[in-house]
């Protein structure tokens, strides 16, 4: 008995001792994959950095779904039907949209998805064990890309919150928009100079981050920086590494012929076929005969009368009922009236499409294979030229300017006469003017309007209000959340 | 007055062998009338050995020839008789009238009430089985103070809610059960009369021994044991019982839905009077009955104590297609392998069938009243907008089957007198399948075309659930007498995983509909050129998967039966955090003072005992979503290449959150006893429950990265909750007939301290909501947990000039509700939605009365509670056209015709979430009724029958209540939607009666 007595207490000691073992306690997710096992190969590598631009084909990347940039800008309205998201898309056009306004909070979360997941990779993969190439590659990629999402932050609503960690702070406050643009900058650099031009990629390759890419980008940054002398340099460097040119056809430069094509310099790929289509194509396509989608993003009147006679570019851009596009005859939408009047019986609207993201077929379903082109030669050029007037290079200029000019003209020497001009603010004018027609409902207007200090001229009739409009708010809810530490932009 | 310092275990009936002379006492208690006691305990003072008599009041104990035996029964006073070498010892007992020191089943361990320290409400067997025997859990409503019962249902084999002490935090606040020695979440698999006691430990002195999982309270089970001595009892007892809705809810008739569709839009009916009515709730809701059979042996013998039972309920619901079945198998073994060593085993296997009927409460609630249900052809009517109720039950075929087992084996070894230590290895295992076939019907509309209501294909899902629990644990105990000191102390040392794993599948278009093909195979397809996907859905995961290593201490001190401090110590380690936030402590102290023992009382018959205690502690919770920490990934595509080529994009969803960690409860206790003139007794607590760190999900600002409306879990909320119980006991014997009246209640304040904090996370957490989007709790600092949110209304806009004077929506009229614009900002939008009212009641109460005269026995109980609200959430959620209360009669129809129910509409404006759609909570219930007969045992013996006894009880007979719907019972796990009427099966009333015999 006495022995029993001696194992049993023996027995019991071992247990505690036994028991400490931590391993006991370590117990993993099961059927998931999480921050401590993933991402830890080349293999994962590839996938977290392809998740980095998965995020731009999420629609709400596109301006919180509805392409509220142009609604905004002088070229075009809400469209639809007339009371379709009246009061959740139509306050854009008036300028009368609120701190809660539909969009906001979708626009500004999925930019900075966009941003953790760009973080996951500048954070995780350089410590993976791999081709170190591949690898410098991917956070390359993963840095160009922030410095894309940032960029439309930073233009939106000026200084943001900084998050360059996958763990931030859960409180922060808004840095300065020059704090922002200087990581923009940083970023940039850093994939330009371990991106591969485009010319280094394989085919399977394109639509992934270039060493062009990275330069359009940061030329245009400067552009809005008003550092014209580095605009210039990259713009430039862009247009002297001979890896990208004009379409010959000018609906080719958005159109599906055009896809990963010469002029495209950044592009978000879709495709229904593989699983993948885009909703931003499908939000402004044509309604109703053919259905291509819900006919958001009506071109104005404006933008119509604007282009310069027999400007080829015109017909390009808006579709109008009647037409014939691809052997299809567009009808157009039933509940949408062909034209709309003010109450004074002027016409202000009439029913039309946006061209740019038109796509052969007669369904929604091949809408959706629309790539919508981020950065293109065309605005390059139009950069460079602009950069090169400012520097005071007017002469250089107008090369670039007319370059975009002879494109459009597509052969007719009776029409878009190459520009001479060389006063700056006049030249300065007729290159804003050329941004207009060439990149028409891109959503490159309303914030040309705004770096150029032309809003208040241009968009004041339309309700823009100086010292408020240049800058959209901070989403009401994120102000709410942070119990007030997030600061609302002026005059909201 | 002088009480016994010894602690008695009933349990150890084998002896220590020491000295030579040591001799065999055999005898026999009995009572004044010289009739055995069965059941007392006999005890060697100064030592944890002991026995008890036989049903005969027999006893044989082997004991020093010098030693003191003492012997002790409830309802008898104690006496002490020294063997001085005495074989055979005869004690007559004295019947006393006091109340005698009951022992308390506590965390590892027991204790005589007068020792306890901590809050502790113990319910014994004979109380769990008068509330039918259809659920134990049921039992406690109305018995145990500090102790909400709220069911979810009234579906055969729904489990009942239970809060003790309030609503503790935004996750499970539900308390754990041990059961045997096993920690659970639940106890249906049991049956009632198995149970022999269950005792709910509230005050963290009591609960703090459970460590992480203590902070919801916890309910000890303790199961029978044979404790007959050379003799085997069998028990049977069988119950039969009819179920009937207790209450309709006043719908309109076919006329009066005329009437109001009229007014709505006029003209739809040109005769009201020439309407046909159908009585939806008549069709659907039936009597419907159960019985329980148990039959249990149960003995023991120098070499082994055993208990043997088994049990069958059968529970028809009284909705068709709803039912439950379980049979029970209940099996305690000891063995006393040498003099100081035993082992043994707890098992309760249970296997079970459940018919889950599909939710027609809430289409009966809906179903137009004009609708026949059966057209003229006897096909299934259609009922717009609502589905035709009996066509969706007779279509019904939801099953849940299953087993479940429960039990350990444990050895107990006795080394120096004073030391015992125990291992025990304990499993809870489950397997449940589900299976869920509705054939291909179509309910037509009278035109022959075919209604929503339409199922094309016929369709199976299956899916089953395994889980596993094993516990290991280890004590060591010491349990020492120093002159007037005593220790008793327990130290322990567990560990515990828990794994389970589910796996679905549904398919449709099975080739027969009979249950033999109820299968997903290939074979089964109709036809497979008809482009009909088998398999619907593949669904499989993990539920729960962690393990913990536990410490645990216990140190009680008694001096001189006046003194007690107590002090407990438990450290858990669990899986379900990170390294560095792993390990928990939750220590506690408590002190007692039995004034009553001190000489200063000694003289004051008045007061026979009287007792003050005190306790503070920390306690946890670990019923959490723990898979918070975790960044988990998710995959997508993303197109590159010429050609377009899909690539696979895989990144993390919304961010972990690492640094969770435990909810910490810290409760302290203030409590006092006392017995008056023998035949009151009261308790009373006052306590106070501050519970920090709760673990929540909250809205994240947007530049985390998480994606739009995402939520993370943060440690960043705290609730109090604190409260008054207390119980009062009147027993008195007047020759023969015996009463006792009980009173308890509990008051609870429940109170919402801090979300979020200044983080920059959120402040506030919507719930409660209604399925069409719509939330109508929110919960806030200053606010109960899940309090009520909605407009205030303000009457009815009664003229143009009224609606024209106050600010109001666009949508609202004359005739219509007046919200109040609560901000004060001259419009009515959702900024003005406010607290409207809360679930948790603020006042609990249970009245207990027990009467026996001869050989009739007699009890009634009343439960209740008053404080709470109740959201009407069937009434609100009107799309389409749906049947109305009759309220809607007292409707406004011109200036001043009423100022409460608006002009009605078939929904809208006038059913936004709002106070109109709350109702007073409040009710008292006649919870059970029982008048029982023992036959004479002189008759009974000629039948070899020790005992019979024959009842007739009702439960839920009566309930006074201003509530409008089937129940004011109403509960959810979910502490954000709890006191909503979303058309929940109705509770039933039950009548039963039902015999007990023993052999």
């Amino acid at each position: 008995m006495r022995k029993f007595i001696s194992i049993s207490i023996m027995g019991f000691i071992l247990l505690l001792a036994l028991g400490s073992c931590e391993d006991f306690l370590e117990k993993n997710p099961q059927g998931q994959l999480t921050q401590n096992t993933f991402p830890v190969s080349e293999s994962d590598a590839l996938l977290v950095t392809n998740a980095a631009y998965a995020s731009l084909r999420n629609w709400h990347y596109n301006s919180g779904g509805f392409p509220i940039l142009d609604i905004m800008s002088d070229d075009s309205h809400k469209g639809s039907t007339p009371n379709d998201a009246l009061p959740t898309i139509g306050p854009y056009d008036l300028f009368t949209f609120s701190t809660t306004q539909d969009g906001l909070d979708r626009w500004w979360a999925t930019l900075y998805e966009g941003i953790k997941r760009t973080n996951v990779v500048i954070e995780k993969v350089p410590s993976i064990s791999m081709n170190t190439e591949t690898r410098d590659i991917y956070v390359a990629e993963a840095h160009f890309l922030r410095a894309l999402y940032y960029f439309d932050l930073v233009r939106a609503w000026g200084g943001v919150p900084l998050v360059t960690s996958t763990k931030p702070a859960v409180k922060l406050e808004r840095s300065s928009a020059e704090e922002i643009y200087s990581l923009i900058e940083e970023d940039l650099k850093f994939a330009i100079a371990n991106l591969p031009e485009k010319s280094e990629q394989t085919q399977a390759e394109k639509g992934r981050a270039t060493k062009g890419a990275a330069k359009s980008l940061l030329a245009k940054v400067y552009l809005f920086e008003h550092d014209f002398v580095n605009a210039e340099k990259y713009a430039l460097e862009v247009i002297n590494s001979s890896e990208y040119d004009l379409e010959a056809n000018f609906s080719a430069a958005n159109g599906q012929v055009g896809e990963f094509g010469i002029e495209s310099i950044f592009e978000v790929g879709a495709s229904t076929n593989e699983g993948g289509g885009g909703q931003y194509a499908n939000t402004q396509g044509v309604r109703g005969s053919p259905n291509r989608g819900w006919g958001f993003n009506r071109p104005s009147l404006s933008l119509r009368n604007s282009f310069e006679a027999n400007d080829p570019r015109l017909d390009a851009t808006i579709i109008d009922l009647g037409e014939v596009l691809d052997g299809i005859l567009i009808l157009g939408d039933g509940s949408t009236p062909d034209e709309i009047f003010d109450g004074l019986g002027n016409l202000i609207e009439v029913e039309c499409y946006n061209q740019k993201v038109w796509t052969p077929g007669d369904n929604t379903s091949t809408q959706e294979n629309h790539n919508r082109r981020i950065i293109r030669y065309a605005d390059v050029l139009l950069i460079a030229a602009e950069a090169l007037n400012e520097n005071n290079k007017p002469t250089d200029a107008l090369i670039y300017l007319n370059m975009v000019r002879e494109r459009a003209r597509e052969g007719n020497v009776s029409i878009l006469l190459d520009i001479t001009e060389t006063n700056k603010e006049i030249l300065a004018s007729l290159i804003l003017d050329e941004r207009r027609h060439e990149l028409a409902l891109e959503g490159h207007r309303y914030w040309d309007l705004v770096r150029t200090g032309k809003a208040s001229e241009v968009l004041g009739p339309l309700g823009f209000v100086v010292g408020k409009h240049e800058l959209l708010p901070i989403p009401q809810s994120e102000i709410d959340i942070s119990q007030g530490t997030l600061k609302q932009n002026p005059n909201y | 007055m002088k009480k016994t310092v010894f602690v008695f275990y009933f349990l150890l009936t084998s002896i220590f062998l020491f000295a030579q002379d040591q001799i065999i006492v055999k005898g026999k208690v009995t009572d004044e009338s010289n009739i055995g006691i069965p059941g007392v305990s006999i005890a060697i003072k100064g030592t944890a050995l002991g026995t008890i008599t036989d049903l005969n009041g027999d006893y044989e104990i082997n004991a020093l020839s010098n030693a003191t035996l003492v012997f002790s029964s409830i309802g008898f006073t104690t006496q002490e008789i020294l063997v001085n070498n005495r074989e055979n010892i005869d004690v007559a007992l004295l019947e006393s009238t006091e109340l005698v020191d009951e022992v308390v089943v506590i965390g590892y361990g027991k204790v005589k009430k007068s020792d306890l320290t901590g809050s502790v409400s113990s319910v014994k067997g004979e109380d769990i089985t008068k509330i039918s025997s259809l659920n134990a859990e049921q039992s406690l409503q109305g018995m145990a103070t500090g102790v909400q019962v709220t069911s979810t249902s009234g579906a055969p084999g729904a489990v009942p809610v239970i809060r003790i002490r309030g609503v503790g935090t935004f996750n499970n606040s539900s308390p754990i059960f041990i059961v045997d020695g096993i920690i659970l979440d639940d106890i249906s698999f049991l049956s009632s009369g198995d149970i022999s006691s269950m005792e709910v430990l509230k005050d963290a002195s009591a609960t703090a021994m459970y460590g992480s999982r203590g902070a919801n309270g916890v309910i000890i089970v303790s199961t029978k044991q044979g404790n007959t001595k050379d003799k085997v009892v069998i028990n049977y007892s069988g119950e039969y019982g009819t179920q009937f809705l207790a209450k309709k809810i006043d719908l309109l008739n076919g006329r009066e839905f005329g009437i109001i569709t009229n007014e709505i839009n006029p003209g739809t009916y040109s005769n009201v009077d020439a309407l046909p009515n159908t009585d939806w709730q008549d069709l659907v809701f039936k009597p419907a009955a159960f019985h329980n059979h148990q039959i249990s042996f149960s003995g023991s013998t120098e070499m082994s104590q055993f208990y043997f039972g088994v049990s069958y309920l059968k529970q028809d619901g009284i909705i068709d297609k709803s039912s439950y079945e379980r049979l029970s198998f209940k099996i305690n073994n000891t063995y006393n392998l040498f003099k100081n060593l035993k082992i043994g085993n707890h098992l309760t296997i249970s296997p079970y069938k459940q018919q889950i009927a599909p939710n027609v409460t809430y289409s009966v609630y809906r179903a137009q009243p004009l609708l026949p249900p059966y057209y003229a052809d006897g096909s299934y009517g259609v009922v717009y907008n609502v589905g035709n109720p009996l066509a969706n039950l007779a279509n019904s075929n939801n099953f849940n089957k299953g087993l479940r087992a429960v039990g350990n084996v444990f050895a107990e070894a006795e080394f120096l007198e004073a030391f015992t230590v125990k291992s025990s290895f304990g499993i809870d295992g489950s397997y449940n399948k589900a299976e869920n076939f509705t054939p291909a019907y179509t309910v037509y509309n009278p035109d022959g075309t075919a209604s929503q209501q339409n199922n094309e294909f016929n369709d199976l899902y299956k899916g089953n659930n395994q889980n596993l629990t094993w516990l290991w644990e280890n004590t060591i105990s010491y349990l020492k007498d120093f002159n007037k000191h005593t220790i008793d102390f327990v130290g322990g040392y567990t560990m515990q995983q828990s794994n389970s794993e589910y796996f679905g599948i549904s398919g449709e278009n099975l080739i027969r509909d009979y249950e033999d093909l109820w299968y997903i195979t290939p074979a089964s397809v109709y036809d497979p050129t008809i482009n009909v996907n088998t398999i619907q859905s593949i669904s499989n995961g993990v539920d729960q998967y962690y393990s913990m290593i536990s410490y645990l201490a216990r140190v009680n001190y008694t001096f001189d039966n006046r003194y007690i401090f107590t002090a407990t110590f438990r450290r858990d380690g669990s899986s379900k955090f990170a390294k560095e936030k792993r390990y928990g402590s939750f220590p506690s102290f408590a002190l007692g003072w039995n004034i009553s023992n001190e000489s200063f009382m000694q003289g004051i018959d008045l007061i026979n005992n009287l007792k003050l205690r005190a306790s503070w502690g920390k306690i946890g919770n670990d019923k959490v979503n723990y898979l918070g920490r975790f960044s988990t990934t998710s995959s997508g595509l993303t197109i590159f290449g010429i050609p377009e080529t899909a690539n696979i994009a895989t990144t993390y969803g919304k961010s972990g959150n690492p640094d969770l960690k435990w909810e910490t409860t810290t409760q302290y206790d203030i409590g006092m006893e006392i017995t008056i003139l023998n035949n009151l007794s009261a308790e009373f607590d006052y306590y106070n429950r501050k519970t920090e760190d709760i673990l929540i999900e909250l809205s994240t600002p947007g530049y985390l990265g998480n994606g739009q409306g995402q939520k993370i879990a943060f440690n960043a909320a705290s609730v109090l909750n604190t409260g008054l119980e207390a119980k009062i006991n009147w027993r008195q014997r007047i020759d023969e007939f015996n009463y006792s009246i009980g009173v308890l209640f509990s008051t609870v304040h429940n109170e919402v301290l801090s979300i979020g904090g200044n983080s920059g996370i959120d402040s506030l957490l919507q719930g409660g909501y209604l399925g069409d989007g719509r939330s109508v709790t929110q919960s806030r600092e200053g606010l109960p947990i899940g309090a009520f949110y909605g407009y205030k209304t303000d009457g009815i806009f009664q003229t143009q000039q009224e609606l024209d004077a106050y600010p109001h929506s666009s949508q609202a009229g004359i005739g219509d509700l007046r919200f109040v614009d609560v901000n004060n900002d001259g419009v009515i939008d959702g900024n003005d939605r406010t607290n409207i009212g809360s679930s948790i009641p603020k006042f609990i109460f249970g009245l207990n009365i027990g009467l026996d005269y001869k050989a009739f026995d007699f009890a009634l109980d009343i439960s209740g509670q008053s404080g709470n609200d109740i959201f009407n959430g069937k009434e609100v959620v009107r799309p389409d056209p749906y049947n109305f209360e009759k309220h809607v009669f007292d409707r406004w129809t011109g200036p001043n015709t009423s100022n409460t129910e608006p002009r009605p509409s078939f929904g809208g404006y006038n059913f936004t979430p709002s106070d109109r759609f709350i109702q007073d909570g409040s009710f008292v219930r006649l919870r059970t009724l029982m008048l029982g007969y023992t036959l004479p045992e002189q008759l009974t013996t000629k039948f070899h029958v020790q005992k019979l006894r024959i009842y007739a009880k009702g439960n839920n007979l009566f309930t006074l209540t201003k509530f409008t719907g089937y129940t004011p019972e109403i509960g959810s796990g979910d502490v954000l939607s709890n006191g909503i009427d979303f058309g929940i099966y109705p509770i039933t009333a039950i009548y039963s009666f039902g015999v007990n015999v023993t052999f």
